[in-house]
C-alpha cells in the first residue's frame, strides 16, 4: 500500500485554490454527505475523525502541505479528489499522520476511516469508461499522420552535420511544443486548445505539403494516390481517384458515397492547372476541418448510452497508442468490414504492429515521457555524446516491447545497449560491441547501439544502471526522487521553500555526506518524505554524477574495512546501505533490486500499468480507471507478464474499448 | 523609385534551371509608387560569412599597392568584380581566436561586445524601418550546442543570439506568400473558412455535448480567423503584387539550398521587402561534409590543414574554399542583375564578406579575410585593396561603416576610432622596412636565420615554411604542430623574424626541424589570450 500511487502536485495544487472556506461550510457539507442512499459508505462515518484530527491543520484558516479537508464537500468533489483520500489513508495506516507531537488517534479509529476508505474508494468503485470527448492531433501525431497520408516528410531545408541538432520536420518545427498534459504525456492535449497560430500553421502545413505533392519530386508518391499520370497530364481521373483514396484516409473512416460526390462535384470539367489548382483546394478544406484535427469528432454511436466504441475508432485508439500515427490500410480494411475486434483478427494486429518498426514510437515517445529521458539532452552539450547516452535507454526500452520480455526486466536485465561513446562503462563486456572504426576526416559521430550481453560489467543491468539515467538526475535527492515517482508511482508534494543547504563538517567533525544530510532532513516535515527519498537515492551513491559505477574493479577503499555497505571514493564517504519504510533493509543497489523484483513488485508492476493505461487513453486516469488498473497490475503480477502482455491487456481493457456519449447538447 | 527593369528579367532557381520571373507588376507598381519623381534609393546592407577561416598562402595578397594588385588564387572566382571591391589586410586582433570567438568578431567587432547589437542590428534600427521585414537572419545548418556561438553572427541588443532561418521555400512564403500580405491566398483563406465552418456546423448539429464543446472551440477559432482577414482587407493594400513570383524548388544539396538562398536575398533587397539581411554560409566552425564536390571529410578537420596535413586534404579544403569564394560571385552577379536608371542594385548595397579568424588550423586572429563590395550609393569608393600598416581592430571597420549608414555612434565593441579609407581618405598604407638578411650557422646543429617568414605556396608541402634570405637558397621550415602551434608560425607568416633553430644542411639548403626561439623584428608579440 504504501508504494500504491498516493498523493500529488496537480491534486494538491488544485486544493489550494480553494484557500478560505470555512469550517462551517465543511460541517453542512458533510450533512448533507450523511443522507446518501443505502449502501454506500457514509461520510459520516468519518466526520467525528476529521474533525478531531485532522482538520486543525488541513482545513480553514490553517492548510498545511496544501491539503484542505475542508474543500470537498459533495459526493462529486469527493470522487475527483480521490488521490487525496488514498494519501490520508496511506499516512494513517503507515503512521505518518498525525504529527508524533499530536493527540494520536487509537487503532479502532484508525479502523474506522480505513474501513471507509476501503468501502468509498475500493470496493465499491465499479469500472466504466470515460465520457467520449474528442482530443486535437498532437504535433508528433500531426507530423506522422500526415507522413502516412501522403508518403513523404515536410522536412525543413537545413543542412545535417555531427554535432549540431537541426529540426528537420516542418511540423515540429512550426507548431507549438505540446506541454504535457494532466496525465504527463503531450498525445493528452486536452488542456491545449486550438488558436489562431495553430490554425494558421495548419493552413501553412497544409498548402505546403500539397505543393510538394505536385512537385516532381514526388511523382510517385502522386502516383500512387491518383494513378499513374499520362502524358497529357493531370486528368480529371486522376483527380477523381486522388480524392477516392485520400479522403476516407484523412477522415480516418470510411465516407458516404454521397459526401465524396460533394468533393468531386467542383472538379469536373476541370483540366490543367485549374483542376490541379481545384483538387489541391478540396484536399485542403478536408485538413482543416475537425474531422482531421480533432481525433473522435466522427466516432458513430447512441448518445446516452455506454457502448463499444466503433471499429474505425477502436481502429484508431491502437494505432495512435502503439504507432503514433494514423491506422494503416490494413487496420481501415478490417475496420470498414467490422471485423477488427474479432479476438483472433485483433490478436494478429497486435503482433503485427507491435512487430512494426513503426512501434519504436513506443520507446521513443512513450518511455522517453514516462521515464523523463529528454532530461538526458542535458547531460552533455555535444549531441553525439547526448544521443550516445539517450539511445542507450530507448533502445533497451524498444528491446523489452519488442522482444516480449518480462515486466520487471525493466528492473534487471541482462541486455544493454552500447556504442563505442558508452562502451567505457561495460568493462569487459565492451567487447562484444560491433568494431567501429571512424572515417577519416569526421572528429565526432553518432554511432548506433551494439546489443551486447551482461556478463562481467559491474554494477549494471536493468533501466536504472544506464548512465544517461544516472546521470540525468544529480545527487542522491533527485536520484532518489525520479525513482519513487517514475519507478515507484508515488507523487511527492514540492520542497516547502528556504530549506537551507547541507552543512560542511565543522572542526574536528569527520561526517559523511549522508550523515550531515540526515541531520540536515532530520525534522518530521522534512522526514515525511525524505523517509521515503533518501533509501532510493543513497543506494545509488556509488555511481558518480557521469554514470559511472565507482566501486567498478580498480577501485580500491582507502579505509580499511568499515560497516558493510559503507566505502570510501575520492569524494569522501558513502554509504549504499537503506531502509525502506516498509521496514525492508539492503545494504546496497543490488539488494534493492532484488526487493523491487519480490516484495515490492507490485507497486512497479501497477506503475508500469498506470502509466501505460494513460498514454493509451491520452488522458489523467480517474477513479473508476482503478478497477482496471487493479484487474491487470493482479493479472500481470500473478503471470510474470511480458510487455506484451501488458499491451495486450491495456488494449483489451473497458477503458480502451469503450465510451460514454453524453446525450445532450448542453 | 522608378525601376527599369526588362520584361523578362531570370531568376535562377534552386534546381539550377532559369525560370522567367513576370516583373510586369511590380515595374508598374513600383512606378506608380513614385509617380516620376526623383527619389533616393534606399541603402542596403548584406554580410556574407564564411567559416573556419581561409589557408593564408591561397588568401593573402602580399604585393601590390591600393589600385595595382593581383588577387589571390582563392579570389579568382569574384575576380571579375575587382571595380567593386574594397579587399582589406591586416584586419585582426593579436590573439589565438576561439571558434565562437570569432564568429562574435566577425559582426560584433571584439570577441568580448557580448552584451550589445551586432552592427547589422544597428544598421537595420537605422534603415529597416518602414520595409516589412527589419532584418533577414540566415543560416545553412544547425546548432551547435558545444559551443552555441559558433552559429550566430547577428545579435540583439542584449547581445543574446538572433534565430537563423536556413530554409529558401520558409523564407520566399515569408516574404512573398503570406496569407495575410498576399491578396490571392487572402481570398483562398476565406473561401476556406466558409467551407470548413459550413461543413463543422452540419456536425454540430448530431454531436453530443463533448463534441459540441470541441466544435465550438474551433468555430471560434475560424471566426476570429475572418476577423482578421476583415480587418486587413480595410488596410490599404500593398501597391506590388508577388504573386507572379516563383517558389523556389526544393533543395536537394548544399549547393542549391545557398543558390536559392542568394536569389531570395537579392529578390528581397530588389523589391525592397528587407534592406538588412546576414547570411552565414556555415557555422564558424562548420562540420558539414560537401559531398557534392566529391569531398568526404569535414570542412573543419580539413580546416586544421596542419595537423591534419595530406596533400589531398588540402585539395579538400580548397575545393571548399572556392565554392564560398563561388557564392560570393553569385551573390555579387545577383545584386549586379538588378537595375534602374539609378544604377545596379550593388551600387545602392554595401556587401560585408568574410570571415572570423585568419589563419584556420592555428586560429590566428591576424590577416582575417574581408571584403567589401558595392559603393552604398557612392559612400565607399570600390576598385581598391587597402593593406594598413598596421592590425587594424575588425570594430574599427564596423564603426566606420555605422557612420556611413547614419548612425550616430561614437564607439563600437572596443574601438573608437572609425577606420580610415574607405571612402577614399587617407590610410598608412602597409610599406616594407629594410632589414637585414642572413644565416648563421652556431654548431651543434643550431641555426640562427633572419628573414622574411612565408608559407610555402606549393600545395605538396602546404604545411612547410620558408625564410627568405639574402642570396642564398630559402631555409626550409619544417616542424612538428607543437612548434607551428607554440611559436605560432601562422601569426608571423609573412614578417621579418629572427629564428634560432636545429637543423641541418641539406646540400646547400638548411633545413629546420625545431624552433628554439623567434622573433619578430618590427611587429608586436602574438597575444597567447583567445582574442
Amino acid at each position: 500500500m504504501f508504494f500504491s500511487n498516493s498523493i500529488h502536485k496537480e491534486i494538491l495544487g488544485r486544493a489550494v485554490q480553494f484557500l478560505t472556506e470555512a469550517r462551517l461550510c465543511f460541517l453542512i457539507g458533510l450533512f448533507a454527505l450523511g443522507s446518501l442512499p443505502m449502501g454506500q459508505a457514509n461520510e459520516l462515518e468519518v466526520m467525528p475523525f476529521l474533525e478531531q484530527h485532522c482538520i486543525k491543520c488541513h482545513g480553514g484558516e490553517k492548510v498545511k502541505g496544501k491539503v484542505d479537508f475542508t474543500k470537498v464537500t459533495s459526493p462529486a468533489a469527493i470522487d475527483a479528489n480521490f488521490e487525496l483520500w488514498e494519501t490520508a489513508a496511506d499516512a494513517l495506516e503507515y503512521e505518518e499522520m498525525p504529527p508524533e507531537d499530536e493527540p494520536q488517534p487509537t487503532a479502532a479509529e484508525r479502523e474506522v476511516f480505513l474501513n471507509w476508505y476501503q468501502q468509498r474508494f475500493v470496493k465499491s468503485v465499479q469500472a466504466k469508461p470515460a465520457p467520449f470527448k474528442p482530443r486535437r492531433l498532437s504535433a508528433a501525431e500531426y507530423r506522422n499522420t500526415l507522413r502516412s497520408l501522403f508518403g513523404f516528410d515536410l522536412e525543413v531545408a537545413i543542412i545535417e552535420a555531427e554535432q549540431t541538432i537541426v529540426e528537420k520536420s516542418m511540423v515540429m518545427k512550426l507548431l507549438p511544443t505540446d506541454p504535457p498534459g494532466k496525465s504527463g504525456f503531450t498525445n493528452d492535449t486536452y488542456g491545449n486548445p486550438l488558436s489562431t497560430v495553430i490554425w494558421e500553421r495548419y493552413s501553412y502545413l497544409a498548402d505546403s505539403i500539397l505543393e510538394e505533392l505536385f512537385a516532381k519530386k514526388h511523382r510517385s508518391q502522386l502516383r500512387a494516390l491518383s494513378g499513374p499520370v499520362s502524358d497529357q497530364g493531370f486528368s480529371e481521373a486522376n483527380a477523381i481517384r486522388l480524392i477516392d483514396t485520400l479522403l476516407p484516409r484523412i477522415f480516418r473512416r470510411s465516407l458516404k458515397p454521397a459526401d465524396l460526390e460533394k468533393v468531386k462535384t467542383p472538379l469536373m470539367g476541370k483540366s490543367g492547372r485549374q483542376l490541379v489548382r481545384a483538387v489541391k483546394s478540396e484536399i485542403k478544406v478536408a485538413l482543416m476541418s475537425p474531422g482531421f484535427i480533432y481525433r473522435g469528432v466522427l466516432m458513430q454511436g447512441q448518445p446516452g448510452k455506454q457502448q463499444a466504441v466503433d471499429e474505425f475508432e477502436l481502429a484508431e485508439r491502437l494505432s495512435y497508442f502503439l504507432w503514433g500515427d494514423m491506422p494503416d490500410e490494413q487496420l481501415m480494411k478490417l475496420a470498414a468490414n467490422r471485423s477488427l475486434a474479432e479476438p483472433e483478427v485483433f490478436a494478429a494486429q497486435l503482433t503485427r504492429m507491435l512487430d512494426s518498426p513503426k512501434s519504436r514510437q513506443l520507446a521513443d515517445s512513450f518511455a522517453v515521457q514516462w521515464l523523463s529521458l529528454n532530461e538526458i539532452d542535458h547531460v552533455s552539450d555535444n549531441p553525439p555524446f547526448t544521443m550516445a547516452l539517450k539511445t542507450q535507454p530507448i533502445d533497451f526500452m524498444d528491446y523489452l516491447i519488442r522482444e516480449d520480455r518480462p515486466l520487471l526486466e525493466l528492473i534487471d536485465s541482462k541486455t544493454a545497449f552500447i556504442n563505442p561513446l558508452t562502451a567505457k562503462f561495460y568493462g569487459k563486456d565492451r567487447k562484444q560491441m560491433a568494431a567501429y572504426k571512424k572515417q577519416k576526416g569526421i572528429e565526432v559521430e553518432a554511432v548506433k547501439n551494439s546489443k551486447i550481453t551482461l556478463q562481467h560489467a559491474e554494477g549494471r543491468g536493468g533501466l536504472l544502471t544506464i548512465p544517461g539515467v544516472l546521470a540525468m538526475n544529480r545527487g542522491p535527492v533527485l536520484r532518489g526522487t525520479w525513482m519513487l515517482e517514475r519507478i515507484m508511482g508515488d507523487h511527492l508534494s514540492d520542497p516547502p521553500a528556504n530549506v537551507g543547504v547541507v552543512k560542511k563538517n565543522s572542526g574536528g567533525e569527520s561526517l559523511s555526506f549522508r550523515e550531515r544530510f540526515e541531520q540536515h532532513r532530520s525534522n518530521a516535515a522534512c522526514a515525511l518524505c525524505h523517509d521515503k527519498i533518501d533509501p532510493f537515492g543513497f543506494a545509488m551513491q556509488a555511481y558518480d554524477e557521469a554514470g559511472a559505477f565507482v566501486l567498478a574493479q580498480g577501485y580500491q577503499s582507502k579505509k580499511k574495512k568499515g560497516n558493510k555497505g559503507q566505502q570510501k571514493y575520492a569524494g569522501g564517504e558513502f554509504d549504499t546501505s537503506g531502509e525502506l519504510p516498509s521496514g525492508e533493509k539492503f545494504q546496497d543497489f543490488a539488494e534493492l533490486k532484488k526487493i523491487l523484483m519480490s516484495s515490492q513488485r507490485e507497486a512497479v508492476i501497477r506503475n508500469i500499468v498506470q502509466r501505460t493505461l494513460a498514454y493509451a487513453l491520452c488522458r489523467k486516469l480517474e477513479i473508476y480507471d482503478r478497477p482496471t488498473v487493479e484487474d491487470i497490475t493482479a493479472q500481470l503480477n500473478q503471470s510474470n507478464g511480458s510487455w506484451r502482455d501488458l499491451v495486450k491487456a491495456v488494449s483489451h481493457s473497458l477503458p480502451f474499448r469503450q465510451t460514454i456519449l453524453e446525450s445532450e447538447k448542453s | 523609385m522608378k525601376w527599369d527593369i526588362k520584361r523578362r528579367t531570370f531568376l535562377r532557381g534552386a534546381a539550377g534551371a532559369m525560370m522567367p520571373l513576370p516583373f510586369l507588376n511590380l515595374m508598374e507598381a513600383s512606378a506608380k509608387e513614385v509617380g516620376g519623381g526623383v527619389a533616393k534609393p534606399p541603402l542596403r546592407f548584406v554580410t556574407l560569412f564564411k567559416p573556419n577561416g581561409v589557408h593564408p598562402p591561397s588568401w593573402n595578397i602580399n604585393e601590390g599597392s591600393e589600385q595595382d594588385f593581383r588577387m589571390s588564387p582563392l579570389m579568382k572566382p569574384f575576380a571579375k568584380h575587382k571595380d567593386d571591391l574594397i579587399i582589406l589586410d591586416n584586419m585582426g586582433d593579436f590573439g589565438f581566436s576561439s571558434h565562437a570567438n570569432s564568429t562574435r568578431r566577425f559582426l560584433s567587432g571584439h570577441h568580448a561586445n557580448r552584451k550589445a547589437a551586432s552592427m547589422d542590428q544597428l544598421i537595420a534600427d537605422k534603415i529597416g524601418k518602414g520595409t516589412a521585414h527589419r532584418s533577414l537572419e540566415l543560416t545553412t545548418e544547425g546548432l551547435f550546442p558545444n559551443q552555441v556561438g559558433c552559429s550566430y553572427i547577428s545579435y540583439d541588443h542584449k547581445g543574446d543570439p538572433i534565430p537563423r532561418e536556413s530554409d529558401p521555400q520558409l523564407v520566399f512564403d515569408r516574404l512573398f506568400r503570406n496569407p495575410m500580405s498576399h491578396p490571392e491566398k487572402r481570398k483562398q483563406m476565406g473561401s476556406l473558412l466558409d467551407r470548413v465552418s459550413d461543413d463543422a456546423k452540419s456536425l454540430a448539429r448530431s454531436a453530443g455535448r463533448e463534441d459540441q464543446e470541441t466544435l465550438d472551440e474551433y468555430l471560434t477559432v475560424v471566426r476570429e480567423t475572418e476577423k482578421r482577414l476583415e480587418n486587413i482587407k480595410k488596410q490599404p493594400a500593398s501597391k506590388i503584387d508577388f504573386s507572379s513570383l516563383k517558389r523556389p524548388e526544393s533543395a536537394a544539396n548544399l549547393d542549391e539550398q545557398v543558390t536559392a538562398m542568394i536569389d531570395l536575398i537579392a529578390l528581397a533587397l530588389w523589391t525592397d521587402s528587407s534592406r538588412c539581411i546576414t547570411y552565414m554560409l556555415g557555422n564558424s566552425n562548420s562540420r558539414m561534409i560537401f559531398d557534392f564536390l566529391g569531398v568526404k571529410e569535414q570542412h573543419h578537420y580539413l580546416s586544421h590543414f596542419f595537423r591534419n596535413f595530406s596533400r589531398e586534404n588540402i585539395d579538400g579544403l580548397l575545393k571548399i574554399s572556392l565554392w564560398h569564394m563561388e557564392k560570393f560571385d553569385y551573390l555579387l552577379t545577383r545584386l549586379k542583375s538588378y537595375k534602374d536608371q539609378n544604377g545596379r542594385l550593388l551600387d545602392h548595397c554595401v556587401v560585408l564578406y568574410g570571415s572570423g579568424m585568419g589563419h584556420s588550423d592555428n586560429h590566428t586572429a591576424t590577416r582575417i579575410p574581408m571584403v567589401i563590395a558595392g559603393q552604398g550609393g557612392g559612400m565607399l569608393k570600390t576598385g581598391r585593396y587597402l593593406r594598413y600598416a598596421k592590425n587594424q581592430q575588425v570594430g574599427k571597420l564596423h564603426l566606420s561603416l555605422l557612420k556611413k549608414f547614419g548612425v550616430e555612434t561614437d564607439s563600437f565593441a572596443e574601438s573608437s576610432t572609425a577606420l580610415p579609407g574607405l571612402d577614399g581618405s587617407y590610410f598608412e598604407p602597409f610599406k616594407e622596412k629594410q632589414f637585414d638578411r642572413w644565416i648563421k650557422k652556431e654548431g651543434g646543429g643550431q641555426f640562427a636565420i633572419q628573414g622574411r617568414l612565408r608559407m610555402s605556396d606549393n600545395l605538396d608541402e602546404a604545411k612547410v615554411f620558408y625564410i627568405d634570405v639574402a642570396d642564398q637558397q630559402s631555409v626550409r621550415i619544417e616542424v612538428t604542430f607543437n612548434d607551428f602551434h607554440r611559436f605560432n608560425l601562422a601569426y608571423h607568416t609573412g614578417t621579418p623574424i629572427t629564428l634560432r633553430g636545429n637543423g641541418s644542411d641539406q646540400g646547400g639548403q638548411i633545413l629546420i626541424n625545431k624552433v628554439t626561439e623567434l622573433k619578430s623584428l618590427f611587429g608586436k608579440r602574438p597575444g597567447s589570450q583567445d582574442g
